[in-house]
């Protein structure tokens, strides 16, 4: 009796863990490499709505994710692209150049036909495409504008201005009254950017997608005109007297505490700016504007990209339908719902607060989309684009010979102007 | 059965080669794993770092062979410059200002010690021990413009000269605002250092040197120096092959900015490789780097030993 006992308990015992087996071996396990932590701050609230949500609506897919911090994320995936080993199934991407480089390298999936299905804006579809292929999806998107002070603003009888004549006038209005008109954060040094990408397109319209294409050149009229203009703000103090010792942070906090007026940055900066425990100002966003003459580009002409994206590689293969499942939750107003700032790409996700709705009308009324140099160019030329622009920045810089050093590095890594 | 003669003269003789070759057999096997340890930790990522520097190589893709145009490119390349004279600089100005300041330090806390200097000790060690990213954070909390405690500090007393300058941010500041966090951060090892080589000089020579008459002063010159020759050649050429590797410290606090005001060697390498996804430059980056640290640690050595310093 009590050998029967022992056998059929190990019996029980053995189908037990072949049944646990059968289903482990059942479950798709999927790596995702993020860059947020799925926790409680605000910032984080979509990723962590998307981990939860994707687990509970998928229980047979083991969803893995893992936050790797900034620069980790950049930098490990670009390590495993290298070496081809080691790599996620999904991972958290912008999109652009650096995407495209995966892409060359054969190590990401095509996903053309599963995502050419999925609704979202065309500009952020158009971020996850390279050379006619979709590799990913972008559920959120970008835009650089201008922050405003309305509370500033209002006390002291400006309105936000239609030119970038005007826009000159409102800052040395501020400045009069004592007030930094913008702020920056230049030792961060990719802060800077965004004001030289809209000066650049008012100056010269499509000059950067040009020299992008070696059909001009970086040192050409459109980028010295607007470096020389950068440079004169600059002097003028409008970035206040330590722009180059002061981080991004730094800027924030100047915002946040109304001591700088304006703030030209990513409307990702919604959801911080928005909320009553990170500042008491009342703050407002506004599309950059056009120059008044002699100008090419308009205030429809939007500089912006991906905010938080995915992209799938080759590990997935074997797995296709669990990524595309992701990937399309990760577009869906269930996961998008949840967050506070960001523009959604999906839709049906309506804006949280008055800014990101402002925001997104920027977005709305964009004629064209120029995604961020330092993402959309090879990354052999992108950090040294932002290095060039930290020196507008230094008061002995000629600009031109800035400028012209930058060339000579473009055309080492990207060939000459073809004439 | 008789013996053949001359067996027994050749017998130990063979003897003692199976021993030698037993001997010789086992020290093989005991060296052989710390060379495959070398060899594939240590001799093969060098010769790769050489290979690699010889290609133009992204990591992602084929490396063509361009033979010795990185460095070539490199020598007229303002950002590398910028950052092999600030490596120069920062490793004369930490001999200097670094190894002198240290051995007052040492000198001090043991000719004067009492009851107190052994707290101080560690006050002193304390900073060496702190991860760079704190005491890079301290440093920015300490020179931040507006919100650090050098412009809060001047702000609220007034002084509007102090509070206005930015030594971070200005290009004739900037790098000597970090240095001075690093003789702060950097200076705690040469004092625990040089205070045991000073621990060992026998307490008679002391003794004696003040029924000479010896002042304090004269004491740290003509006796305790000489004697801590060697520790702070030591001293001087990890000071320098430091300098040459300096990578975290300007590099959480500026950047290696404002331009190029605190670039150095290694924040280039990084940038080349790891940013701008240049590995073959970043290769090339770092044979300099190896070049010159083996050519300054045989060069400093070689100086010493012809000045008579000890070789052990």
């Amino acid at each position: 009796m009590k050998k029967r006992s022992i056998f059929a308990l190990a019996i029980l015992a053995l189908s037990m863990i072949a049944s646990t087996s059968l289903f482990a071996a059942d479950k798709v396990k999927l790596t995702v490499w993020g860059r947020d932590i799925a926790d409680d701050d605000a910032a984080h609230a979509y990723v962590k709505a998307l981990v939860a949500g994707f687990q509970a609506k998928y229980p047979d897919i083991q969803l893995d994710y893992i936050a790797l911090g900034d620069p980790g994320l950049a930098d490990k995936t670009k390590i495993t692209m290298a070496s081809g080993s080691g790599l996620p199934d999904i991972f958290q991407s912008w999109g652009g150049s650096v995407m495209g480089g995966y892409a060359d390298a054969g190590q990401l999936l095509d996903l053309s036909k599963e995502l050419k299905t999925v609704p979202g804006s065309a500009a952020a579809a158009g971020a996850m495409t390279w050379k006619g292929k979709i590799y990913g999806v972008a559920p959120f998107f970008a835009v650089a504008g201008v922050f405003v002070n309305e509370g500033i603003f209002k006390a002291n009888n400006l309105k936000y201005p239609t030119t970038v004549e005007g826009f000159e006038a409102v800052c040395d209005a501020l400045k009069a009254k004592g007030i930094q008109p913008i702020a920056c954060g230049e030792k961060d040094k990719w802060p800077g950017l965004a004001l030289y990408m809209y000066l650049t397109n008012r100056f010269g319209g499509d000059a950067s997608a040009r020299a992008a294409a070696r059909k001009l050149a970086y040192d050409s009229d459109a980028f010295v005109k607007a470096a020389q203009l950068y440079q004169k703000w600059v002097k003028a103090g409008y970035f206040g007297a330590t722009p180059v010792g002061e981080g991004y942070g730094d800027a924030q906090q100047l915002m946040a505490t109304g001591k700088a007026a304006m703030h030209i940055t990513g409307s990702w900066m919604c959801g911080n700016y928005s909320d009553p425990n990170f500042t008491d100002q009342q703050l407002g966003f506004y599309a950059f504007p056009a120059l008044k003459s002699g100008g090419v580009g308009k205030a429809t002409d939007i500089m912006g990209m991906t905010d938080i994206g995915f992209a799938a590689t080759k590990a997935a293969a074997s797995k296709k339908d669990a990524v595309v499942k992701f990937l399309a939750y990760s577009m869906s107003p269930e996961a998008g719902a949840a967050e506070p700032g960001r523009i959604a790409s999906m839709p049906g996700v309506k804006a949280k607060t008055a800014l990101t709705g402002q925001a997104t009308a920027v977005f709305a009324s964009a004629k064209t989309v120029t995604f961020w140099w330092d993402q959309d160019l090879p990354p052999s030329v992108t950090s040294p684009l932002n290095d060039t622009i930290q020196t507008f920045f230094l008061p002995d810089t000629d600009v031109k010979k800035s400028l012209s050093a930058y060339e000579a590095l473009v055309t080492e890594n990207m060939g000459a102007v073809k004439k | 059965m008789s013996e053949r003669p001359g067996k027994q003269a050749i017998g130990p003789s063979r003897k003692r080669r199976v021993r030698d070759g037993n001997r010789s057999v086992f020290i093989f096997l005991c060296l052989l794993p710390a060379f495959i340890f070398l060899a594939v930790f240590l001799y093969y990522p060098i010769e790769e770092t050489f290979r690699i520097a010889m290609t133009k190589s992204s990591g992602l893709g084929p490396e063509p062979y361009i033979g010795f145009d990185n460095y070539a490119k490199l020598f007229s390349n303002e950002e590398f410059l910028a950052g092999l004279l600030h490596v120069f600089t920062w490793a004369f100005f930490s001999i200097i200002i670094q190894l002198p300041l240290a051995f007052l330090i040492a000198f001090s806390l043991t000719f004067y010690a009492n009851r107190f200097t052994g707290g101080l000790r560690a006050v002193f060690y304390l900073s060496n021990v702190l991860p760079s990213a704190i005491t890079a954070m301290l440093g920015r909390f300490i020179f931040a413009p507006k919100y650090g405690i050098i412009a809060s500090l001047s702000s609220t007393l007034g002084w509007k000269w102090l509070s206005g300058i930015d030594f971070l941010g200005n290009q004739d500041l900037a790098f000597w605002s970090v240095f001075a966090i690093a003789t702060w951060a950097y200076t705690g090892f040469p004092i625990i250092y040089l205070m045991a080589r000073i621990d060992q000089i026998p307490k008679e020579v002391r003794e004696a040197a003040e029924l000479d008459g010896s002042t304090g002063w004269h004491y740290a010159m003509k006796i305790v120096l000489p004697e801590i020759g060697y520790p702070l050649r030591i001293l001087a050429v990890l000071s320098t092959v430091g300098s040459l590797r300096l990578f975290d410290l300007p590099n959480m606090m500026t950047s290696g900015g404002p331009g190029n005001a605190t670039v150095t060697l290694g924040i280039t390498l990084y940038r080349h490789g790891f940013v701008n996804w240049n590995y073959g430059k970043a290769a090339a980056i770092g044979v300099v780097i190896f070049v010159l640290s083996l050519a300054f640690t045989v060069a400093q050595f070689s100086f010493g030993n012809r000045k008579g310093g000890e070789t052990t």
